[in-house]
Order: structure tokens, then C-alpha cells, then sequence
């Protein structure tokens, strides 16, 4: 009796066990599916543009959806009048305007009413201004070392519109203090390899998705300069002596645009946001005392870019003549800041990429104007390198609509690929792979795997082509779902 | 960070995968298979790139590559379904009866 109740009993669990674990199969390979299309469209996937993804707004707030906001209205409404009640813009008029003789008349007729109405913000406003102001001050003269880096950091992120650049690098590129316009003193620091650390921090403080830093090679610069950098335009420059070191910050552009394009896509994601970081990191270095001058696009520049980025370490130069970054593939739009400030330069990064572009040639096969070679590489200015025919190149990024430009050679580089795991994978396999066979068999599998339509459909109608995109614009750029 | 991206996901996954071994080995055992170390590590390679098979077409769907989805579903799971079969025929050998 008893061992058959035992042996019932073992028959259950192990039936429960059995079917537990067919369950758990079955619920385990749809949680990985699911997994799968998550990590395609994950916001963090998008390298450099996650928070332009919405990877933050995460709370579902339609479950807490009221029909009245939350404040309550209580009797008869007013609007405030900015001019007394903004305490920032009342301060400074009451500052401007205060005399201790003649108290509240030396006021403008409308602080005096105000006053009036209210003199418990009076007296607030005379104690900021007569005891707090010149004692902070004083502190700030006696004190203000220990927040140099703060403050710094804080004016940089203020600067968002090109610093001045209307005379020489000698005079343009050093700071002077904006009370007196006297040079500032550089500040003494600790060690290259410290103020290396603090430059890329603050860079990636400051917006950069990218940094590096390489020693300026003066070959990079130009021989003749480009207008309104200060120099004088038919002279050649002369690499002045404190463009010592080049740092590299950039940021890339929306993935899903870049994928459609060359229609959808745009450089001025990227190029305003690579802007705005180069002004910054230039007023942090200015603000210690230090010569910097930004280098930014659409086109002020007194040197070569892509170059500098190789010597940087940030990545390699692809037979398209763009950068490939191992983080971001092409998918990056650089400023170079050259500066005094004395840094350790990075060491060049040799992932893989020369041997890549030998065979890939999915630029090249792609390119709609054949400004891509697909031969050897030649020597040019004494380099050795694929040549790019940019007249072709840039006749074709003229003739199309939308918003100009190709960038359809950004798109279709392997390596210009969102980061998930199967794309992770991928670039960890064929940088660790010294056979090379990985490379040729995803190579071959980019080919087939993500086909773009046939080259010539990319131009305009009027030139035999169909406004084609390499890929389908995300929603939210299909016109047609929005504008009647 | 989504649910299906997150570390709670991997232990729910962890435990689903504890789970199946469990009432694999119970099953096989009923059926009188026998399960040496290396018919493990096969089965634990297949299931590898089982996983990876619906992982690819799924992270391909996701992120907007039906034509990559597709070609991949076709040659992986062709591949799976191949090596799941011999594989299936491998591990029933020396059955007891």
C-alpha cells in the first residue's frame, strides 16, 4: 500500500518536472524572441543618440491620466508682471538703481509701487545686496580655487556660439579675462596624464559621444587658409607654435535618418552638436588659461580632420575616406580643438580596418556617383591612401533632394552599425579573428543579409534615377503620414 | 533598459533553462536514452544556436531588416532543423528498450 502511494506520488513530480521543463522551453525561446526585437529597436542601441530616443521617458504615465491638472484654482486669476516679480530681473534693475540717500525714490516708478506693496522683499533685496554680494566677493577672491574646475566647467556649458575668430591664432586662441581683457595666467597643473583624464571627462561632460587625443601633425594643416579664421587669405599659415595638441570630440547623427538616406538623413544633427561641444571644450581649456581654437564643421577649418582622428586612436581611415570608429563606424562628425594645454596624446588603434576595406568594397559598390575607387590605394601628398574623387562625389550630394548630401557610404559600411548584441558580436569576432575568414564570411553575409536598391535608383527622377533610400525613413520623417 | 533587456530577464531565462534541463534529464531517463557528458555539450551547442537563430531574426525584425530577418530565418533555421534532426538520431543511440 504504501510503496505504491510512494510511487505515485514519484510519478506526479516527475510528470510536473517533465512538463515544467517543456514549458520552460517553450517560454524560454518566446522570451528570447522577444529579447531579440527589443535589442533591434532598444533606444540604448542607438549609439551617441539614446536620450534623442526616448530611452528616458519610461513612465507609463496614461495609467495616472487625470482629467484637471493637479493645482487647483481658487479665486480670481492674475497674470505676473516679469518686471517686478522675476526675482532675476528685478535684482538687477534694484542693483542698477539703488542709492542709500534717497532709499526707494531713486527707484524706477514701478519697483517703488512694488516696494511698497511689498516691503519684506525690500529688505531681502537690500541684505542680498548689501551683505551677501560683497562678502561673496571677498570669499570668491579668497576662496575661488577650490571651484576653478566647476566654474569652468559651468561657463563651458554655457558656450554655445563660436568663440570670436577674427585675428591670428597668436592673439585669437589665448584667453583673456572678461573683466579686465587682460591675459588670463595659465594654471598650474598637476600632470599631462591627469589633465588628459580631466579634458576627455569634461568632452564627454560636455555632449562628446567620441574623444582623443593626438600630437598636431603639421602636415594636417592646411597650406592656405580658408576665410574668416583670422589669418590673412593669400599667405600661407604657419602651424603656430602653440597648436601643440589636437583633441577630437564628435558626436553622430540620428540612425534611423542616416539609414534612409540619402534623402532623409541629415549632417546638421550631428555637425550642431559636434559645434556646440568644440565651443565648450575650447572655453573649459580658455578658462584655465590656456590658447585653444576650435575646428568645426560645415567649414571652419585650418586643417585636415580625418587624419588627426587616426592619430588620436579614435579609429581608422575606410577606403570611403571617412573614419571608422569601432564604436560608431563612420557614423561621426568630428572638431578637432588644437590647443597649448599639456596632454598625453593617445596611441594610434589598428583594429582591422585596412585589411577590411581591401576586400569589402560595399562603399564602393554602393556609391551612386563612383567617386569611391575600387583599386589600390595611391600616394597622395605623400601618403599612402584610397583616392576619393570628390568632384564626382560632390556633384551627386548637389543634385539630390531632401536635405542635400549622401552619406549612402556612411550607411552601408559594415561597421556602421547600432550597438546590440548581434552587432557586437559581429565587430568582436572580426577584430579578434586573425584568419580573416570571419571578415569574408560577414562580409558576404552584409552583402546578402542587407541589400540597398540598385545605386542609380538614388538620383532624382529628372536624372534617371527614383529618390530612392538605402533604408525607409523612420515615422516620424514620412511626410505623407503628416502633411496633407 | 527594457524588461527584455534587463538582468531580471536573464534570471527568469536562467531559471526557465534549470528548469528544462531538469525535465530533460527526467524524460530521458523514462525513455531509457542515455546521456553521456558529450550528448550534453551537443545539445547545449544546438540550443546555442537555436537561441542565436531566434535571436537574429527577431533583433533583424526589430530593427528594421525584414530581408536580413528572412534570409537568416531561412539559413539558420534551416541549418537548426538539420542538425536538430541528426542530433535527435544521435541522441537515441544505445537506447534501452
Amino acid at each position: 500500500m504504501d510503496n505504491k502511494k510512494t510511487s505515485g506520488k514519484n510519478f506526479s513530480r516527475r510528470q510536473f518536472l517533465k512538463a515544467s521543463g517543456a514549458a520552460s522551453a517553450v517560454l524560454g525561446s518566446a522570451g528570447l524572441g522577444f529579447f531579440g526585437y527589443q535589442a533591434g529597436k532598444d533606444p540604448e542601441s542607438y549609439t551617441g543618440q539614446e536620450n534623442f530616443e526616448g530611452a528616458n521617458q519610461t513612465f507609463n504615465r496614461k495609467r495616472f491620466a487625470v482629467d484637471q491638472p493637479t493645482y487647483r484654482k481658487t479665486g480670481p486669476t492674475s497674470r505676473p508682471d516679469a518686471r517686478t516679480e522675476v526675482i532675476f530681473y528685478r535684482r538687477g534693475t534694484f542693483m542698477q538703481q539703488w542709492k542709500d540717500e534717497t532709499g526707494i525714490k531713486s527707484l524706477e516708478p514701478l519697483l517703488q509701487k512694488f516696494y511698497e506693496k511689498h516691503p519684506e522683499a525690500l529688505e531681502l533685496d537690500l541684505y542680498n545686496m548689501k551683505e551677501i554680494f560683497p562678502k561673496q566677493m571677498a570669499d570668491y577672491r579668497k576662496y575661488r580655487k577650490q571651484f576653478i574646475l566647476s566654474e569652468a566647467w559651468s561657463n563651458a556649458m554655457g558656450a554655445v556660439s563660436p568663440p570670436r575668430i577674427d585675428k591670428p591664432p597668436e592673439i585669437s586662441d589665448f584667453p583673456s579675462s572678461r573683466r579686465t581683457g587682460k591675459p588670463l595666467e595659465p594654471v598650474e597643473l598637476k600632470s599631462p596624464e591627469k589633465t588628459s583624464r580631466l579634458i576627455k571627462k569634461i568632452s564627454h561632460e560636455l555632449g562628446s559621444t567620441l574623444v582623443g587625443i593626438a600630437k598636431l601633425n603639421p602636415d594636417w594643416v592646411y597650406k592656405y587658409p580658408m576665410h574668416g579664421r583670422g589669418f590673412k587669405p593669400d599667405e600661407p599659415i604657419e602651424v603656430p607654435k602653440h597648436w601643440k595638441y589636437a583633441v577630437v570630440v564628435g558626436a553622430p547623427m540620428s540612425w534611423d535618418p542616416l539609414y534612409a538616406n540619402p534623402n532623409y538623413g541629415t549632417s546638421y544633427d550631428a555637425y550642431s552638436r559636434s559645434c556646440i561641444i568644440a565651443f565648450r571644450v575650447t572655453s573649459f581649456i580658455k578658462q584655465l588659461g590656456y590658447a585653444a581654437r576650435p575646428h568645426y564643421p560645415g567649414s571652419s577649418y585650418d586643417l585636415m580632420v580625418p587624419p588627426i582622428l587616426v592619430d588620436a586612436g579614435l579609429g581608422e581611415q575606410g577606403r570611403h575616406s571617412v573614419v571608422i570608429t569601432p564604436e560608431l563606424g563612420c557614423n561621426i562628425r568630428p572638431s578637432i580643438i588644437t590647443t597649448n594645454i599639456p596632454l598625453k596624446p593617445d596611441k594610434p588603434i589598428d583594429f582591422g580596418v585596412q585589411d577590411f576595406c581591401k576586400t569589402c568594397k560595399i562603399c564602393a559598390e554602393n556609391c551612386p556617383s563612383g567617386a569611391i575607387t575600387m583599386g589600390d590605394k595611391e600616394e597622395i601628398r605623400g601618403y599612402s591612401r584610397y583616392r576619393l574623387n570628390v568632384e564626382k562625389c560632390n556633384n551627386f550630394w548637389n543634385s539630390n533632394l531632401g536635405n542635400l548630401g549622401c552619406r549612402i557610404c556612411i550607411a552601408v559600411c559594415p561597421y556602421t552599425r547600432k550597438s546590440n548584441w548581434l552587432h557586437k558580436t559581429a565587430l568582436n569576432v572580426t577584430v579578434n579573428d586573425p584568419t580573416g575568414i570571419s571578415e569574408k564570411v560577414l562580409t558576404g553575409m552584409q552583402k546578402h543579409f542587407y541589400p540597398g536598391p540598385d545605386p542609380q535608383k538614388y538620383y532624382i527622377p529628372s536624372l534617371g534615377g527614383e529618390n530612392a533610400s538605402y533604408r525607409k525613413p523612420p515615422w516620424w520623417l514620412r511626410t505623407e503620414d503628416f502633411i496633407e | 533598459m527594457h524588461f527584455f533587456n534587463s538582468g531580471l530577464f536573464w534570471f527568469i531565462e536562467g531559471i526557465f533553462t534549470c528548469l528544462v534541463v531538469i525535465g530533460l534529464k527526467i524524460w530521458m531517463e523514462d525513455k531509457g536514452i542515455p546521456m553521456p557528458i558529450w550528448k550534453w555539450l551537443l545539445l547545449g551547442l544546438w540550443v546555442l544556436f537555436f537561441g542565436f537563430t531566434i535571436a537574429f531574426v527577431t533583433t533583424s525584425l526589430g530593427e528594421n531588416e525584414p530581408t536580413a530577418a528572412k534570409i537568416g530565418g531561412i539559413i539558420f533555421g534551416l541549418i537548426s532543423l538539420i542538425t536538430g534532426f541528426g542530433l535527435w538520431r544521435l541522441l537515441l543511440l544505445r537506447r534501452k528498450k
